[in-house]
């Protein structure tokens, strides 16, 4: 393992080309999640009554949240990374210089986390406009921290799939058979108590129902037992995922 | 002169294949050296073993008395590379590009910008300081590559085929740039498969074939050695070459048909012309030995895919 500080000048130089990018990025972030909120949210939530006290909105925005974190990571690390990497050589340029594949790596990652608190940010700012906010200014401030978690953990995930990836199609398996059915599986759109034993068992594998947890008890200050299992979960398999994306993509980047 | 570069038994492997083929070599200080060969001959992954991008599979090869190692920061900071393939940053203005790439150096941003204006003067892209890579001609990008390896002022230049692409005008410019390097006393590696780039800039060269080094030395020695001064192409029919070989018997030095091509070679092109015009035969060309007939004597004229 060669990391070093030079991760921050990968950071910067995706800083930099991003800037060109931020509308579009924005608006392409913001679209899906929005989608489920209205949808889901408002539409359905109308049939729903109350959720433990609460709306169904107020249920929904949370793992909402998350997810967008989860999608935005993953998609940086998938496509972003592919281009840059296959199409643009700019793993070539870079790993002629001081900084090592590691590095170039991490700091990819830490750009898909980047994305992934700018996407879930301005989701909390579009609950807050439709009336749902986290309880206090600590549960925001939390809630920043546990974005970045989440992104660096999807982001590792989706690199890993990127130094396996022979061509784009080839990540449609994992946003498809992988990505999408863990959003209908982990919470986020109902909660896990009346699924059959075994559907809960499965659940518990899936990296975002941890996620989801966590962002509920955060958002609403309600800290059930057991959340700390929930968070020694996401950090633990974060762990073991960021060491696999760098060893992994070092074998791929170099020859 | 004292090596920069010592590579001995070098061996580079892909899987099953090998690439480089246990090859040894020293490049000295301030030399500019050159690799020839054709498509798949070794001569960029040698390269890319040099300046630590690829493992090396087995032997040793010291830079600058260090060994080199992809994880070696110390000769990546005092190497300046110009890849074969245009890896600019199209995301990113020319300036941009450069800045980025000053910080993967550590280079202060003070010191940054000065060197950047300095080298977008040295290659001519004054104009283009705030266009997008999109924007510019091939040429532009590859003497963008150019300043861009500049940036940490390197000891040590490694250039992978740097003119492929280009046409005549922007060849000679990026010719005359690597020159007035050298002239710095930067060591310089260049890859190429022309021979005439080879023959501009090299002081020494090796013929690199199938991951060996067929042949090393000065240029104009490798031409003298291996071919003569001249060469004479006659094109006949293939029934009429032993007559014709017959006829020039001591005029030459050797000869070989390569498809409607009888090649003769000599060490003194006087007597060769004068039976030559003697025996008043068509289609012939005779002119001076270049770099090119050794490379094709030695890799074989035909096709190499």
């Amino acid at each position: 393992m060669n990391l070093s500080y030079r991760i921050g000048y990968v950071f910067f130089r995706n800083l930099m080309s991003y800037k060109r990018f931020v509308v579009p990025t924005f608006i392409a972030s913001l679209i899906q999640p929005l989608f489920y909120l209205v949808t889901f949210g408002i539409g359905m939530g109308a049939y729903m009554g109350q959720f433990g006290g609460k709306s169904y909105l107020d249920f929904l925005v949370p793992g909402v949240l998350v997810s967008s974190v989860m999608l935005s990571a993953s998609f940086e690390c998938l496509y972003g990374t592919f281009i840059k990497m296959i199409h643009e050589k700019l793993y070539d340029s870079l790993l002629a210089t001081p900084v090592s594949a590691e590095d170039a790596v991490a700091g990819d990652i830490a750009w898909g986390a980047f994305r992934g608190l700018v996407s879930g940010t301005l989701m909390m700012l579009v609950a807050m406009v439709m009336g749902v906010s986290p309880v206090s200014i600590p549960s925001v401030l939390l809630l920043f921290v546990l974005m970045v978690f989440v992104g660096i953990l999807f982001g590792s995930l989706a690199m890993i799939v990127t130094s396996f990836a022979p061509n784009f199609d080839f990540f449609s398996y994992y946003t498809e058979l992988i990505l999408t059915p863990m959003l209908f599986f982990s919470g986020v759109f109902f909660p896990l108590d009346r699924f059959p034993g075994w559907m809960k068992s499965f659940a518990q594998f899936l990296p975002l129902t941890h996620a989801v947890a966590v962002a509920r008890a955060v958002f609403s200050g309600v800290y059930p037992r057991g959340l700390i299992a929930n968070f020694l979960v996401i950090v633990g398999l974060e762990t073991v995922v960021f060491w696999a994306a760098l060893k992994l993509m070092k074998r791929r980047l170099v020859k | 002169m004292s090596a920069i570069i010592t590579a001995k038994d070098l061996v580079k492997k892909y899987g099953d294949l090998t690439a480089v083929d246990g090859i040894s070599f020293e490049i000295g200080e301030g030399e500019c050296f050159g690799f020839l060969g054709p498509n798949g001959a070794g001569k960029t992954s040698t390269v890319k073993m040099i300046h630590c991008v690829s493992p090396v599979t087995s032997g040793s090869l010291t830079v600058a008395g260090l060994p080199a190692h992809i994880d070696n920061r110390v000769l990546k900071k005092m190497t300046g590379v110009i890849p074969q393939e245009i890896t600019l940053d199209n995301d990113l203005t020319v300036y941009e590009n450069l800045i980025v790439f000053s910080k993967f150096f550590d280079i202060p941003r003070r010191e940054a910008k000065v060197r950047i204006a300095e080298h977008i003067k040295f290659v001519e892209l004054e104009a283009k300081r705030n266009s997008r890579i999109s924007q510019l001609s091939t040429g532009m990008k590859r003497r963008l590559l150019i300043a861009r390896a500049l940036l940490n002022n390197p000891r040590l230049i490694i250039a992978d085929e740097p003119t492929t692409g280009l046409d005549p005008q922007a060849r000679h410019l990026i010719w005359q740039r690597l020159r007035q390097l050298k002239a710095q006393g930067v060591t310089l590696i260049l890859t190429t498969q022309y021979m005439e780039e080879a023959q501009q800039l090299c002081d020494r060269i090796v013929i690199m074939y199938q991951g060996k080094i067929l042949k090393g030395g000065l240029p104009s020695r490798l031409i003298e050695d291996e071919i003569g001064r001249e060469v004479a192409e006659i094109r006949i029919p293939p029934e009429e070459d032993a007559k014709l070989i017959a006829q020039l018997e001591g005029f030459s030095s050797g000869h070989e048909r390569v498809g409607d091509t009888l090649f003769f070679y000599c060490k003194d092109g006087h007597n060769l012309r004068h039976k030559l015009v003697e025996l008043d035969l068509p289609n012939t060309v005779h002119r001076p030995a270049t770099l090119e007939d050794v490379f094709l004597k030695l890799t074989g004229r035909s096709l190499i895919e």
